[in-house]
């Protein structure tokens, strides 16, 4: 075949690959049944004997954004002490009842809810709902695991900064970007923040927002839903509701202009570079054309940053954008990183590509192409009873239909050039108009930085991810 | 159960659950569910075509989707001094252009068509990874035989390559405290063998490569009978052979692979290395000579990995962390490879703890475990993990593309795989104390410390 033939075959590939698995555009939803207990948690049951495993996923509303204030991290340490010690066992011993049948339960925090995920062989999915049942409703708190888990989670913190600095690059960035907003607090806490919570803040904490009408349960997998309805009921019957509703989140707003956070680590070999404004939530109507508009953009090695800055430029090994969408809001950001003497050059490019980005949109070819890839894509998604327990648990969380994801392929399908452009449009923001954090070594970088708004500066080693407001240095 | 080190990937992140497994190698399980593992393997089917090309393939109707891994007998280990880093480099030329169709066109075509792809690199293969929509069957298997047949060297797409590959060291080395550690460790191990070299390849390496470099490489490694084809996914067996005839049939067989001749000496004596680095946490890294991954007593091994650093219950995970409260992090990893590689256990230390405290009980611990053996009930907890974790492998079609590669290629025969439940079942506590008491031995430890570095201001 020649190179025009295979640009013609190119051409129509979009169409003929859309024509010809149109029967599974869209990923079937698998049966499930959806329930609420008489004390308000939900329970979605998700059968699928495939594998002889089993799933579970429980979301109980509220979150990091509940935190005391100055006591950021209090809600992910809570999170993470539930399976530290539970009912009748103690740290160990509920460690030793998770592994000891090879299974996993797993407890976190983010901005808006806490998360318990587990997975085991189907043969132990009764001690799985037990071992749940104790963590969420009978944690221990000991005093003991509170004291070490907190002193773990700071000095991890410090080694985070010794090993992978572009993982740090959005706690530096959301704290600039929603500053005074819950979307700003570092989910984890930061070195000082974590110093200063109390187990009682803990306790407190868990006190006021575990509520069973705030709790979603799904269960995927091999299993029986009958019995398992029944279990479920008898096991998590006895939560109680909440006190009060939880607190209003207002949408942030977006930032105009720009501004420059500097975090110097000297020596670093490479600048880390973040460049964000506020996004689109979860319920953003356009979300199909948001998609392909943003795997055109970022999204995936054929896209416009990382052709020009890898590919055509060689300056990086990664070039990406995504949209984080909460339920109010989340961040749209661009991120990279570049030797350091190509700083200035590198972030320019990113700016300049997102600038023709919305100034050219995307032509038919460019949709198509995106659209295509998301088509084929998506189902991979789906693939195992643990995907879709975390997919149930979304849609409830985020008040979705089921068409969210099982007419995703067909949304897909409707996207046009206008779609395209309202979406660059709403969602997309300026070059001009962003936040910009750069880690690297601020001596031989702050002029570049200088060039793309004020900068402010801080260290590396600094224990918070915002610069003292006081001691900020020029 | 794969190291730390030497496993360099195309991309950073999957951005789609499609993404590679990449480094995460899963093992063997025990057949104790209500499905039997030990018949799953009964839908496959393998042919070898004349010029010695393999195709696995595991039909999987689940989701519309084919997962298409080749599996390529080169990595770092076939790589040499002067030349380090090329196996690697050569992974990511193999996305930039051929004689018939210019860089950027493989993605462009691939992505168009809803498939993503990856790549990455060990010390051992190299491992070229493709998920698409089924209709995208056809197209997946012209790309992958342009590529092995008709790759392009173009001195200007090489010398951009050259600085995406320096980024990616400058991310995942330099700018890692524990990946650098051990890069350095890995070479202070190996005195001979090339499992000394790092899979990215060093500095002055990166910056030397010349196009001769690149094809010599290619003329000595990228032949049909190097390469493992596995396709996992809504495929058939004889559609599938039928395309591999068409499109990989026509190449003509390669030379033979030239064989890693030198065996590491045996180690006499402790090695020890230091390393000064801008740090919050002191690193510890110990390292002894251990087994290939064919070898009888891996299972054994890989358990033995579990009850020391698998899971919150893992003894060293409670001694050094919990307990003693020396470290924030203690893992263990050993290479399956080829040829004896090391099995490392690695710590970062809380701030302020001391090395030597950490190192001198991490060896007490080791010297009870070679007098007493292990529990019953660590064995019982290590067999339960492996085998959740093998489900959970087998999962996805990307999760059966990567076994069944792994056990074709580094295990020598596909079948093995659903023969690892029973190996792993059988293991005794006998057997996992005789590979602990072959691998821990003082003589062939090497041991690595980074500490901060003392100068004014830090």
């Amino acid at each position: 075949m020649k190179v025009t033939a295979a640009a013609a075959l190119a051409g129509v590939m979009g169409n003929a690959t859309v024509a010809a698995t149109l029967d599974h555009v869209n990923v079937p939803v698998p049966d499930h049944q959806t329930t609420t207990l008489a004390n308000g948690l939900r329970l979605i049951l998700v059968p699928n004997h495939d594998i002889p495993m089993v799933a579970c996923n429980l979301l109980l509303r509220g979150g990091s954004r509940l935190d005391p204030p100055g006591r950021a991290g209090t809600a992910a340490l809570a999170a993470d002490l539930l399976t530290h010690g539970a009912g009748a066992r103690d740290a160990h011993a509920f460690a030793d009842a998770v592994e000891g049948v090879g299974g996993s339960l797993d407890a976190g925090a983010r901005n808006e809810y806490l998360q318990v995920q587990g997975q085991f062989l189907a043969r132990n999915s009764t001690l799985m709902l037990e071992l749940l049942a104790d963590a969420v409703l009978r944690p221990r708190f000991a005093a003991r695991d509170f004291a070490e888990l907190r002193a773990r989670r700071i000095e991890e913190l410090k080694a985070a900064k010794d090993s992978s600095p572009d993982a740090l690059l959005g706690s530096y960035g959301r704290a600039l970007l929603f500053a005074g907003h819950p979307y700003g607090r570092s989910v984890g806490g930061s070195e000082r923040s974590l110093a200063r919570i109390t187990r009682a803040d803990v306790t407190g904490y868990y006190a006021a927002q575990s509520a069973s009408d705030r709790a979603t349960l799904v269960i995927a997998g091999d299993f029986d839903p009958k019995r398992m309805a029944a279990d479920v009921a008898a096991a998590f019957g006895g939560w109680r509701r909440a006190a009060e509703p939880l607190p209003p989140l207002p949408a942030p707003a977006r930032v105009s202009g720009r501004r420059v956070l500097l975090v110097d680590a000297p020596g670093s070999a490479q600048s880390y570079f973040w460049l964000a404004n506020v996004g689109v939530p979860r319920r953003y109507a356009q979300r199909a054309a948001l998609n392909i508009a943003n795997m055109a953009l970022g999204g995936s090695l054929g896209s416009l940053l990382n052709q020009e800055l890898r590919i055509k430029a060689g300056l990086t090994y990664d070039a990406s954008s995504r949209f984080t969408r909460g339920l109010v809001a989340g961040e749209f950001a661009i991120t990279s990183f570049t030797q350091t003497e190509n700083t200035e050059r590198a972030i320019a490019l990113a700016l300049a590509t997102l600038g023709r980005f919305r100034r050219e949109a995307l032509d038919a070819t460019g949709i198509d192409a995106a659209r295509n890839y998301l088509l084929g894509q998506y189902p991979l998604a789906f693939e195992t009873s643990g995907d879709w327990a975390i997919a149930f648990g979304d849609l409830d969380l985020y008040d979705l239909p089921e068409s969210y994801f099982g007419q995703f392929g067909s949304e897909l399908l409707k996207v046009d050039a206008a779609a395209i452009r309202s979406v660059i449009d709403s969602a997309f923001p300026a070059p001009e108009d962003l936040d910009i954090v750069i880690i690297g070594d601020a001596a031989r970088i702050h002029d570049a930085a200088a060039k793309f708004g004020p900068v402010t500066t801080m260290a590396l080693a600094d224990t918070e991810f915002a610069p003292d407001t006081g001691a900020a240095r020029p | 159960m794969g190291a730390r080190s030497g496993c360099t990937t195309r991309l950073v992140t999957s951005r789609l659950a499609a993404g590679a497994l990449a480094c995460a190698l899963l093992h063997g399980a025990v057949a104790a569910a209500a499905v039997s593992f030990a018949d799953a393997g009964a839908v496959i089917e393998s042919r070898t075509l004349a010029n010695g090309m393999q195709v696995i393939v595991w039909p999987d109707h689940r989701i519309p989707s084919v997962a298409l891994y080749n599996w390529v007998r080169v990595g770092s280990r076939n790589d040499t001094s002067g030349r380090t880093g090329l196996a690697h480099f050569f992974e990511h030329m193999m996305f930039n252009g051929t004689t018939r169709r210019p860089q950027g066109e493989f993605d462009r075509l691939l992505q168009g068509s809803g498939g993503s792809n990856n790549a990455y690199t060990t010390q051992d293969v190299t491992v070229y990874q493709d998920t698409f929509p089924r209709a995208s069957l056809e197209l997946v298997f012209d790309l992958e035989s342009d590529r092995l047949a008709n790759l392009a060297f173009d001195p200007k797409v090489v010398e951009k390559e050259r600085e995406v590959v320096y980024s990616e060291r400058r991310l995942r080395v330099e700018d890692s405290n524990p990946a650098f550690l051990s890069e350095q460790l890995q070479a202070t191990a190996f005195l001979a063998h090339p499992y000394r070299l790092p899979t990215i390849g060093w500095p002055s390496d990166i910056k030397a490569w010349t196009l001769n470099d690149l094809k010599d490489f290619y003329h000595a490694w990228y032949a049909p009978n190097n390469c493992t084809l596995v396709l996992v996914g809504d495929v058939e067996p004889q559609q599938v052979f039928a395309l591999a005839e068409k499109y990989f049939g026509p190449l003509a067989r390669g030379p033979v692979a030239a064989p890693v001749r030198t065996v590491e000496p045996e180690q006499s004596g402790e090695r020890r290395m230091l390393a000064e680095r801008r740090a919050q946490n002191p690193l510890l890294q110990v390292a002894w000579h251990a087994i290939t991954a064919d070898d009888p007593r891996a299972p054994a091994l890989n358990l033995l990995q579990t009850i020391l650093t698998g899971g919150d219950a893992s003894r060293l995970h409670r001694l050094l962390v919990e307990e003693r409260k020396l470290a924030i992090e203690v893992g263990s990893g050993w290479s399956e490879g080829f040829d004896p590689n090391i099995y490392s256990i690695y710590a970062t230390l809380a701030g302020g703890a001391s090395t030597a405290e950490l190192e001198r009980v991490l060896n007490e611990e080791l010297a009870r475990l070679l007098a007493t053996g292990v529990t019953p009930a660590e064995l019982a907890r290590a067999k339960n993990l492996v085998a959740a974790g093998f489900w959970r492998g087998v999962a996805t079609l990307d999760g059966r593309a990567q076994l069944l590669g792994e056990y074709a290629v580094l295990h020598g025969d596909y079948r093995k795989l659903f023969a690892a439940p029973d190996a792993y079942e059988r293991v005794t506590a006998a057997q996992l104390l005789a590979v602990a008491r072959d691998v821990f031995k003082p003589q062939q430890r090497t041991v690595g410390v980074l500490l901060p570095r003392t100068t004014a201001g830090h």
